[in-house]
């Protein structure tokens, strides 16, 4: 039985995003056809919620939540799953500046997984970093789709990934409660909690889906002559 | 066209605003800079603003907010309804001489107070977010 997990979203406990957890859950129940996403991984934003408890919504909508983080390196963005008391002794969230290197490989020591995110966008991507300085070592995967890309920059995401060997993720990065679940992740198997999710993430299968809705471009006004 | 007269018992999570395709022109721009004392480069002259590390002209963020608020008042149409909140993110600068897209849905109704929040953003041509917000409404007694 697969699973399909948008494994990057922020609710309103996220400085920047304005979207009750309770209307990301309704709204996905409202759009399950187009967008069939079993479950929500709230990321937010430099900080990790321990006691916040979502079992109540998730019985109601029968949509599973689970907690994760997105921290600031010096190389960039990355979620964090599988984050611990432990975790969260060793490293300042909230530092802007965490040290990409030995904060993947300590996360790995202590259980967890490090998925660097949006790598192709400028500024806070991993692929702006590699221009300048050497790979990172024992990353595992990356995010390739994600719901707040501008034009290219999926596409640098999915060209790094390629280039390095890494695995690849999908996630909506939604601020907005009408984009969650545009980009999600499917794997093989079931994922019934964060314990599962990283145990995926490490060795299962899986794969980046993408659900956002293609438009046409508009076409540019043709000027016609008039005789 | 007569507007709508929308009454909140209609109102439902997953409702559409828009969309509402624009072209938004220069000499627009312009004109709201020259109305609203923000006669600047950047928002009035392509070389001005590229001396500013731009890529041209660019229409100013309180633009882009009014005209997602009138997709909004719009919507709302003749009802006794107002907007009472809206808020926006600019993720890239919205360039004019391009076609925009505004659009939005319904995201949450509360019984209690009579209010619906809702997405609102405007997109280019190639369905990127460029401004990105919130909004609520909230409607009179019944």
């Amino acid at each position: 039985m697969s699973t399909v997990l948008d494994l990057h979203s922020h609710s309103e406990a996220s400085e920047d995003s304005r979207a009750p957890l309770e209307a990301y859950l309704n709204w996905l129940k409202l759009r399950r056809s187009e967008r069939p996403v079993d479950g929500i991984v709230l990321t937010e934003h430099r900080q990790f919620n321990k006691n916040a408890d979502y079992r109540a919504l998730e019985d109601r909508f029968g949509i599973l939540v689970l907690k994760a983080s997105e921290v600031e390196t010096d190389y960039g963005h990355m979620l964090v799953f599988g984050v611990t008391d432990e975790m969260t002794r060793r490293f300042d969230f909230a530092d802007v500046h965490l040290p990409a290197q030995l904060f993947i490989d300590e996360i790995a020591r202590m259980g967890g997984i490090v998925v660097p995110c949006h790598p192709g966008r400028p500024h806070v991507g991993l692929f702006e970093h590699y221009a300048n300085r050497p790979p990172l070592e024992n990353v595992v995967a990356v995010e390739v789709y994600n719901g707040g890309s501008r034009k290219g920059e999926d596409e640098r995401s999915l060209e790094l990934a390629r280039r390095f060997g890494y695995r690849q993720i999908g996630g909506s990065d939604s601020h907005l409660v009408s984009l969650i679940g545009l980009c999600a992740t499917r794997f093989e198997a079931e994922v019934r909690s964060i314990e599962d999710l990283v145990n995926e993430l490490k060795r299962g299968a899986y794969e980046p889906v993408d659900f956002r809705p293609r438009r046409k471009p508009v076409q540019p006004a043709v000027a016609v002559e008039v005789k | 066209m007569p507007q709508s007269q929308r009454k909140y018992e209609d109102v439902k999570v997953g409702d559409a605003l828009g969309p509402q395709e624009l072209f938004l022109s220069k000499e627009q721009v312009r004109a709201y800079a020259r109305t609203t004392g923000m006669w600047v480069p950047r928002f009035t002259d392509d070389e001005g603003a590229r001396k500013e590390g731009l890529p041209g002209m660019i229409t100013p963020g309180n633009m882009s907010l009014a005209l997602l608020s009138k997709l909004v008042t719009d919507w709302l149409g003749s009802s006794d309804a107002r907007l009472v909140r809206v808020g926006t993110t600019y993720r890239q600068p919205v360039l004019p001489d391009h076609t925009i897209i505004l659009q939005g849905f319904v995201t949450h109704t509360n019984d209690a107070d009579r209010t619906a929040d809702m997405d609102i953003w405007i997109e280019n041509e190639e369905a990127e977010r460029l401004v990105i917000g919130t909004a609520t409404v909230q409607f009179g007694k019944s």
